[in-house]
């Protein structure tokens, strides 16, 4: 049971990181259709930095440069250029697939055998691991997942009290009282979109670098959707965003419970379509969204 | 318009070799020569008939899930689930051509199993559309879900009821020779899914264009207000579009077990979902151009597969080109619009001055 917990809190990390991050851009009226992308870009950064470096610092910084890079992409043809953020998405996502592996077989050519790293352990916070149950759940994890689980609720600070998070709202609901403040409505939103492909291509980098120790084109696999997927669920707050990713992490962790434990006789695809199936219900059933008005339009001066 | 229309076809052709462009200096990265490699990639096309043949192959699958994309963009509504439509088409067509086996004849067992890859994958499409009317979900989201369930269901199946008879592999028995789809030329793999799928793209842009239900398929596309004055309802154009664009996707799955693979792998054909979208946006989600747009990928792929397999590139170098022409083609959306804007400026200011 404890093993559960503890490993549901590990598979919530990246979906929490991801999904504060989409909801940080959601907020400024920029869906980052590309977070399967940017997802996928993390890991392999984390992947490329964590096995040339031997340096945990570079694969993050890495997986952080290119997600911003990728993010600036995005942001410049759909902010500036005022592009479909659904359409300029999906074509960035086949193309960073293409570039990943392209650019892993240019560095590591064609290895006999899979290339591994260690990966990322926990860290146990001194004193406080050692209370009974929620010591090994809570304070028994690796540094990521704790820096997720600050990230949320400081994101939920910075989005509801203070003047920054009022600008970046704004931005997504009014962009013309942005505007007539004497702020740049597209500037903002740029920055807003790079701030939240750091953070996604960070979410992305768990899987290699802290949960796998290895790179695979199909690492993510629809995972980054699913971030986006919590940030709808979690009505565009970094709080709900938070049990929208606990509740994944825990259908995560009870399905790699149930196939490896063999107890229970149910095919092993269902387990892998839970979390989809769980998005699909969940959509569903949630009513009243706190949608952003201005969600995915570009800003037109004068319109 | 006349003008915009040739500003249309030079701008996406000078995209795609932009995006070709940019993809080759990439092989500079491998050491390898950009213009040896297209050059290479060009003959191999035209090397035999066999693999000149193989471009309307690749390419016919890819014609249905564009189509499929295109479909419901034109009402505005986002279908990017046509890999699980397909799937759930594929996955059908085997089951009914398994259950026909020898013993039905092909005039009666292909119509059907026709049918019943459009239905499958229609069927698993209007669920997206009927969530969108019903329960106002994001189709965005749950279209893209649907794949995943798919491809975990269609997996099940060839694990277990629908597993080959010596059960080794997680894959179907091959289907009767019997429903195989007649090849077009013979000693290549073209069979006459390619001329269904154009003669399907001729159908679709009638449908929009020529007929009611494709024109409130575009009013609620273009102007939902003005469709709910029309009286037209938003949720049943959902639904409506959202079945054949899916159907649309299913029929993939018919051309591609009857027509090509005569046997379904698990996970098969993994991208041309997400393909399909790509040409969509190229063409510019007219069904006349996907059918151009989609020989174009075939050619790639084509091309792309056989120089991976002589040349020592990597063949992700089909999906660098793919996304580096997708990138100039939206990136020409752009530029067209502005050459427009100043073109229809220029026209005013001319009509002023006399």
């Amino acid at each position: 049971m404890i093993n559960i917990l503890s490993r549901a809190i590990l598979m919530s990390t990246p979906l929490l990181l991801g999904a504060t991050a989409e909801v940080f851009a959601e907020k400024a009226g920029i869906m980052i259709i590309a977070i399967e992308g940017l997802f996928l870009l993390g890991a392999w950064g984390g992947f490329v930095g964590v096995y040339l470096t031997n340096s945990y610092a570079t694969g993050f910084l890495l997986a952080a440069a290119l997600g911003a890079i990728a993010a600036m992409v995005y942001g410049y043809i759909t902010i500036y250029l005022k592009q479909h953020q659904i359409v300029t998405g999906t074509a960035l996502n086949i193309l960073i697939a293409g570039l990943v592996a392209f650019f892993h077989r240019v560095i590591f050519g064609i290895p006999l055998l899979p290339l591994t790293i260690e990966p990322l352990k926990a860290i146990p916070i001194p004193l406080l691991h050692k209370i009974p149950v929620l010591g090994k759940v809570l304070f028994n994890q690796n540094p990521l997942t704790y820096i997720a689980f600050l990230i949320a609720p400081l994101g939920f600070f910075i989005l509801f009290r203070t003047s920054l998070g009022l600008i970046i709202r704004s931005t997504g609901e009014n962009p013309e009282a942005v505007d007539v403040a004497g702020l740049k409505v597209e500037r903002i939103r740029f920055t807003v979109t790079i701030v939240a492909g750091v953070f996604g291509a960070i979410a992305g980098s768990f899987y290699s670098v802290v949960y796998l120790g290895m790179f695979t084109n199909t690492i993510i696999g629809g995972r980054g959707w699913i971030a986006f997927a919590i940030c709808f669920l979690g009505n565009w707050n970094p709080l709900g965003a938070m049990v929208g990713a606990l509740v994944f992490g825990i259908a995560e962790a009870v399905a790699i419970y149930m196939q490896s434990s063999g107890q229970i006789q149910l095919p092993n695809e269902l387990f892998i379509a839970l979390p989809y199936i769980l998005t699909i219900i969940l959509t569903l059933t949630r009513k009243n969204f706190n949608v952003p008005s201005k969600l995915g339009i570009p800003y037109l001066k004068g319109n | 318009m006349k003008h915009n229309a040739k500003d249309l076809i030079l701008s996406t052709l000078l995209s795609v070799f932009a995006g070709l462009f940019v993809s080759g200096l990439l092989l500079l990265f491998l050491n390898k020569n950009p213009l040896i490699a297209y050059g290479k990639l060009f003959s191999f096309l035209f090397r035999d008939g066999y693999t000149f043949a193989e471009i309307f192959v690749k390419a016919t699958p890819l014609i249905f899930t564009a189509l499929a994309f295109a479909f419901t963009f034109k009402a505005s509504l986002f279908n990017i689930g046509a890999q699980g439509q397909f799937y759930m088409g594929a996955v059908t067509v085997l089951a009914v051509s398994q259950l026909f086996g020898d013993r039905v004849s092909s005039l009666i067992a292909l119509p059907i199993i026709f049918l019943s890859s459009f239905i499958a994958g229609g069927l698993w499409g209007a669920m997206v559309g009927y969530f969108k009317a019903r329960f106002k979900a994001n189709d965005f989201l749950v279209s893209m879900m649907s794949v995943y369930i798919a491809l975990a269901f269609m997996n099940y199946l060839l694990r277990t009821v629908l597993i080959e008879s010596k059960r080794e592999y997680p894959q179907s028995d091959p289907i009767a020779e019997k429903l195989f789809m007649p090849v077009l030329v013979n000693g290549t793999r073209l069979h006459i899914g390619f001329i269904l799928a154009v003669i399907i793209a001729i159908l679709c842009w009638f449908l929009l264009y020529k007929t009611t239900i494709g024109y409130r398929v575009r009013v609620v596309g273009q102007n939902p207000v003005a469709a709910r004055f029309a009286g037209i309802s938003a949720g049943r154009v959902s639904i409506l579009a959202f079945f054949i664009s899916g159907g649309l996707a299913g029929l993939a799955g018919f051309t591609e077990v009857n027509g090509v693979q005569h046997m379904l792998v698990q996970g098969f054909n993994p991208s041309i979902g997400a393909e399909g979208i790509g040409i969509a946006i190229l063409a510019n989600a007219n069904p006349i151009g996907i059918i151009f747009g989609s020989l174009l990928f075939g050619a790639l792929k084509v091309g792309g597969s056989i120089l991976g397999q002589t040349s020592g590139i990597p063949s992700s170098i089909i999906e660098l080109m793919e996304g580096f022409v997708m990138i100039f083609v939206i990136l020409s959306y752009y530029f067209r619009r502005k050459i427009e804007l100043r073109r229809n400026i220029h026209s005013l200011m001319n009509r002023k001055s006399l």
